[in-house]
């Protein structure tokens, strides 16, 4: 089945055949939130260490790499169905990739298409603020936010694929890049 | 008062809120005691209170989401001059924080 694209269509076929692959999975040490921050921390860590000859290049890139590598993680861990969490990491072209790919249920389907539905029709800063006011009255849960801070504050370019899986699942796969600074001569 | 966890560490002296650490809590539910601490200080009726996050390295976005819920909440008391103090040392302060001067356009927001 063809899958469903939302954002930049062109990226989400980008080929990341020479990524790093890191693969999260339930089992005895059972994948919890944690796993989010400390497998960020982890590529944060390695895919920055090209930079280091220049301190503000290198706290950028880290930073920068840590802050999309945690939101892509956290929501795919916090909103995944059973099954593995797959993570596909390069830096190319002066831009940091990552793309993500887990198993959704149909609820988390929804409201992300409704976030992204909007997102074709609203700028992603103004689309932030107002996912901030509506949370202040609500008590939302804040869903979406990390998204909207990647679009509106980092400038990532994103990508989002769905297909069908089985019964209530949807293969989710979300790319991402940001841009690394430029001074490196990577 | 002070909450903390080995990761961050969040503390009141006098009118000043300091914030310390990583902030990478797993959603509003999460972050509530924080929530409660310091819109309990905002509303102690002081003329100006101070969000110093000089030491703040990093935070996800349901810790971005609690500083927007407070400085709504601050905005919301029309006396109440809120100052915050950031740091460039941090990308996400530059990134991040100028949205708060956009809910709350009062707001002092000093980043050095």
């Amino acid at each position: 089945m063809t899958p469903t694209l939302y954002g930049i269509e062109a990226l989400a076929s980008e080929n990341l055949d020479a990524s790093t692959r890191l693969t999260l999975r339930d089992g005895p040490l059972q994948l919890g939130w944690k796993h989010s921050g400390m497998t960020s921390d982890f590529l944060a860590e390695v895919m920055s260490l090209p930079y280091s000859r220049s301190t503000r290049d290198y706290t950028q890139a880290h930073h920068d790499i840590g802050y999309l590598s945690n939101e892509l993680i956290e929501n795919a861990v916090k909103f995944r169905q059973p099954g593995e969490i797959l993570i596909e990491v390069g830096i190319s072209g002066g831009c940091f990739f990552m793309r993500i790919t887990n198993s959704i249920d149909s609820a988390s389907l929804s409201r992300l298409q409704q976030l992204l539905h909007r997102l074709r029709s609203k700028e992603p800063g103004e689309l932030l603020l107002e996912r901030i006011e509506s949370n202040a009255i609500s008590e939302g849960s804040g869903s979406g936010l990390g998204l909207l801070t990647l679009l509106s504050d980092y400038d990532a370019k994103m990508a989002w694929a769905f297909e069908e899986a089985d019964d209530d699942h949807f293969k989710l796969t979300t790319t991402a890049l940001v841009a690394l600074p430029p001074s490196s001569k990577l | 008062m002070e909450i903390s966890d080995e990761n961050f560490r969040v503390w009141t002296e006098n009118t000043e809120v300091y914030f310390d650490g990583i902030f990478r809590l797993a959603g509003p539910d999460a972050y509530a005691p924080i929530h409660s601490m310091i819109v309990g200080l905002l509303h102690e009726g002081h003329k100006q209170v101070t969000f110093n996050l000089t030491g703040l390295e990093f935070l996800n976005s349901s810790g971005i989401n609690l500083l927007a819920k407070l400085t709504i909440e601050a905005r919301k008391m029309g006396e109440l001059q809120l100052i915050v103090k950031g740091t460039n040392q941090y990308p996400w302060q530059a990134k991040s924080l100028p949205n708060l001067k956009k809910l709350h356009p009062l707001l002092d927001l000093r980043l050095a």
